[in-house]
C-alpha cells in the first residue's frame, strides 16, 4: 500500500504532471456553481467549490482498511525487556490523527526537522511520565518519509526516557526492513501501519493469494494480526487512534455548503450525478476507491479526473475547485486546520 | 489494503502548473540554511557515499584485473568474460539489491557494495582488456628476449603501457558509481540519495533534493579530477613526449 519505496515516484510524477496540467487547463469549467442549495437534486448541487481548507469526510461505513499506527517489536527483544512495549503503547495511547497531521505539517510545510518535531511532541504530550524503566541498546527503524521518520524519533525519544539506549536507523522498503525486524539484529522496533503490516504478514504466511484479514475495524484487524505476528517472531503493541489511511477530502466551503461531514451524508446530498471525483489512475478499478464509494455508499459521480494518489495534484485540484472530492491520506499535513 | 502502490508525496511545479501544496510555504531550490542546519546529516551521507564508491571501484578493479588478464591470455574466454560482465550490468539495480538482500542482511551496506561492484565490472573489464591488448606484441617479445619473467613483464611493460586505458576505465567507473549509489535508498544505504528521496517524500523539499543532487554532481567531478591527477602523476612520459 502506500508505504513502499518511493524511488520511482519522481519519474512517474513527471508524466502525471504533464497529463494533469493539460487536464486542468482544458476541463476547469466546473467552478461557476457556487455552493449548492442544501441537497436539492438540481443537477448542480455537488459541483466543486474552491477553498483553501481541506476536510476529510468520515468513512462511516468503514470502506477503508484501518491503518492505525502500531508499534512492531522483535518478539525476543520484547521478552528480554519487559519495559519496551509499555513505553511504546504509551505513545499509541497519546497519539491522535490530528497530532499526526500537525507533525507532518510541521515538517512538510514549516520545514522543521523531524527530530525537533518529535522531541517537541514527546515533551508536550507527557507520555514519558512514570514509564517503567528498562536498559540496553534499541534501534528503531524509520522509513525514508516524513511520518515514519517523525514516529521513529518519537519512539526513540520515549525509549530513551524509559532508560533504553535508543537510536534511529534509516531503512528502505518493507520487503527489506520487515525481515530485519524479524531477525532483530539490525533493528528491533518499527512504527508500523496496522492493516498494511497485517496483510503483508498474511501474504507471507498464507501465500500471495491469501484471503485478506485486515478490515476497517482496527480492533478486529489487531486481533487477526496477533497470530500472524507470533508465527513471524514479532510482537505488536496497542494500535493508536492515529491513522494514516486512504480518505476522501472536500473543501471546507463545499462541506459547509451542503452541511455534510460523512460520506453517507454526502451520498444523500449528492444523488444528482454532479460530483467530480479526483484520484489516482487506478481509482476507477479499485474497491477502496470509486467502485467502493459507489457500492458501499451509493455515491454517483458525474466525472472522474485522473490525478495522483493523495499527492499535490489532488490537493491543488480540490482547492481550485476542479474536483468535488478527492482521495488523500488521512494524516496529510495539508489537512492541518488554519 | 487498498493498495495504491507507492505513495507519492511530491509535486513538481512547472511553468503554468496550478499552485501546488508544496508551494504554499516558501520552498526555494537553494537554501544555505538547510545546509548549515543539517550539516552533520549531510556529511554523514556524503561519507557513506564516498565509502561505497571507493569500495566498489577498488573491489571492482581487483576483480576486473585478473579477469582482463585471463581474457587476454585465453581468447576463448574473452567472449564469455565480457558477455557475463555486460549481462550483470543489465540487471536492474532495484532487482539486484532485492536479490542480494537475503544473503547480505536486509539493511546492510554490503548489499549495495556488492551490487555496485558488479556494475563496475562491465566498464573495468572492457577498459582493462582494451589496454592490455593494445600493448604491442613486439614490445612484449623484446622484453621476454631481455629475460623479463611474467611478473616483471606485467609490472614494467604491460601495466605502464596499458595505464591510460586502465585509468580511463577507473574514471568512468567512479563517476557512474557515484550516480548509482543513490539507488541504494531502497535498503536505506543510499548516501546522498537519501536526501534526494527524503526531499521528495517530505512534500517536495527542494533545498534537500538539490543538496543531494548537487552533492552527487560535485562528488563525481572531484573524483574525476583527482583520478585525472593520479593518471598524470603515474604517466610522466606522456607529458615528456609532448614537451
Amino acid at each position: 500500500m502506500h508505504r513502499r519505496p518511493r524511488i520511482l515516484v519522481p519519474l512517474a510524477l513527471a508524466g502525471v504532471l504533464l497529463t494533469a496540467t493539460a487536464c486542468g487547463e482544458s476541463g476547469s469549467s466546473g467552478t461557476g456553481g457556487g455552493s449548492g442549495g442544501g441537497g436539492s437534486a438540481s443537477g448542480e448541487a455537488c459541483v466543486p467549490v474552491a477553498g483553501d481548507q481541506l476536510v476529510v469526510l468520515e468513512d462511516d461505513q468503514q470502506l477503508q482498511n484501518a491503518d492505525n499506527i502500531v508499534p512492531a517489536v522483535n518478539a525476543a527483544t520484547a521478552q528480554a525487556s519487559p519495559a519496551l512495549l509499555p513505553a511504546l503503547d504509551a505513545v499509541s495511547a497519546a497519539l491522535t490523527t490530528e497530532d499526526l497531521i500537525e507533525l507532518n505539517a510541521a515538517v512538510d510545510v514549516d520545514r522543521q526537522s523531524a527530530e525537533e518535531v518529535a522531541t517537541a511532541w514527546v515533551e508536550e504530550s507527557g507520555v514519558t511520565d512514570g514509564l517503567e524503566q528498562g536498559s540496553g541498546a534499541i534501534a528503531v527503524g524509520g522509513a525514508n518519509f516524513t511520518e515514519s521518520t517523525v514516529l521513529a524519533n518519537i519512539y526513540a525519544n520515549v525509549l530513551t526516557a524509559a532508560g533504553f539506549d535508543a537510536s534511529v536507523r534509516e531503512v528502505g522498503n518493507r520487503e527489506l526492513y520487515l525481515p530485519a525486524l524479524i531477525s532483530g539484529s539490525e533493528i528491533q522496533v518499527f512504527p508500523e501501519y496496522l492493516s498494511t503490516a497485517t496483510e503483508f504478514l498474511n501474504r507471507q504466511v498464507n501465500g500471495a493469494d491469501a484471503e485478506p484479514v485486515a478490515s476497517g475495524d482496527a480492533q478486529a484487524t489487531a486481533t487477526a494480526l496477533q497470530p500472524l505476528a507470533e508465527q513471524n517472531g514479532l510482537l505488536f503493541g496497542e494500535p493508536s487512534e492515529a491513522a494514516d489511511q486512504n480518505a476522501f477530502a472536500v473543501t471546507q466551503e463545499f462541506a459547509d455548503g451542503l452541511g455534510v461531514s460523512t460520506l453517507s451524508e454526502l451520498a444523500d446530498a449528492c444523488g444528482d450525478g454532479s460530483l467530480v471525483l479526483g484520484g489516482p489512475a487506478e481509482c476507477p478499478d479499485r474497491p477502496f476507491c470509486q467502485p467502493g464509494l459507489e457500492d458501499t455508499y451509493g455515491l454517483t459521480f458525474g466525472e472522474f479526473r485522473e490525478l495522483d494518489a493523495g499527492g499535490p495534484l489532488t490537493k491543488a485540484a480540490l482547492q481550485q475547485g476542479e474536483i468535488s472530492i478527492g482521495l488523500v491520506f488521512s494524516s496529510d499535513g495539508a489537512l492541518a486546520q488554519g | 489494503m487498498a493498495s495504491l502502490g507507492a505513495r507519492p508525496v511530491l509535486g513538481a511545479a512547472s511553468d503554468g502548473a496550478p499552485v501546488l501544496a508544496a508551494d504554499e510555504a516558501p520552498n526555494p531550490w537553494f537554501d544555505p540554511s538547510y545546509v548549515t542546519d543539517n550539516w552533520d546529516t549531510i556529511v554523514g551521507y556524503l561519507g557513506q557515499h564516498v565509502r561505497l564508491t571507493v569500495g566498489a571501484v577498488l573491489l571492482g578493479a581487483l576483480i576486473a584485473l585478473p579477469l582482463a588478464l585471463l581474457a587476454r591470455r585465453t581468447r576463448v574466454l574473452s567472449g564469455p568474460v565480457l558477455g557475463l560482465s555486460s549481462v550483470v550490468y543489465t540487471i536492474p539495480s532495484l532487482a539486484m539489491f532485492s536479490f542480494l538482500a537475503p544473503f547480505t542482511g536486509p539493511l546492510s551496506a554490503t548489499t549495495v557494495l556488492i551490487g555496485l561492484t558488479l556494475y563496475t565490472l562491465v566498464i573495468l573489464v572492457r577498459n582493462f582488456l582494451a589496454g592490455f591488448q593494445a600493448v604491442p606484441a613486439d614490445v612484449r617479445e623484446a622484453a621476454r628476449g631481455m629475460g623479463y619473467g611474467p611478473g616483471r613483464l606485467f609490472l614494467q611493460v604491460d601495466l605502464p603501457l596499458a595505464l591510460p586505458a586502465v585509468m580511463a576505465g577507473l574514471r568512468i567507473a567512479t563517476v557512474s558509481t557515484v550516480a548509482l549509489v543513490t539507488v541504494g535508498v531502497i535498503t536505506g544505504n543510499g548516501g546522498l540519495g537519501q536526501l534526494i528521496v527524503g526531499g521528495f517524500n517530505a512534500n517536495f523539499y527542494r533545498a534537500e533534493i538539490v543538496t543531494g543532487a548537487l552533492g552527487c554532481v560535485l562528488l563525481a567531478l572531484v573524483a574525476d579530477v583527482l583520478l585525472a591527477g593520479v593518471e598524470r602523476l603515474l604517466t610522466p612520459w606522456t607529458r615528456a613526449a609532448l614537451a
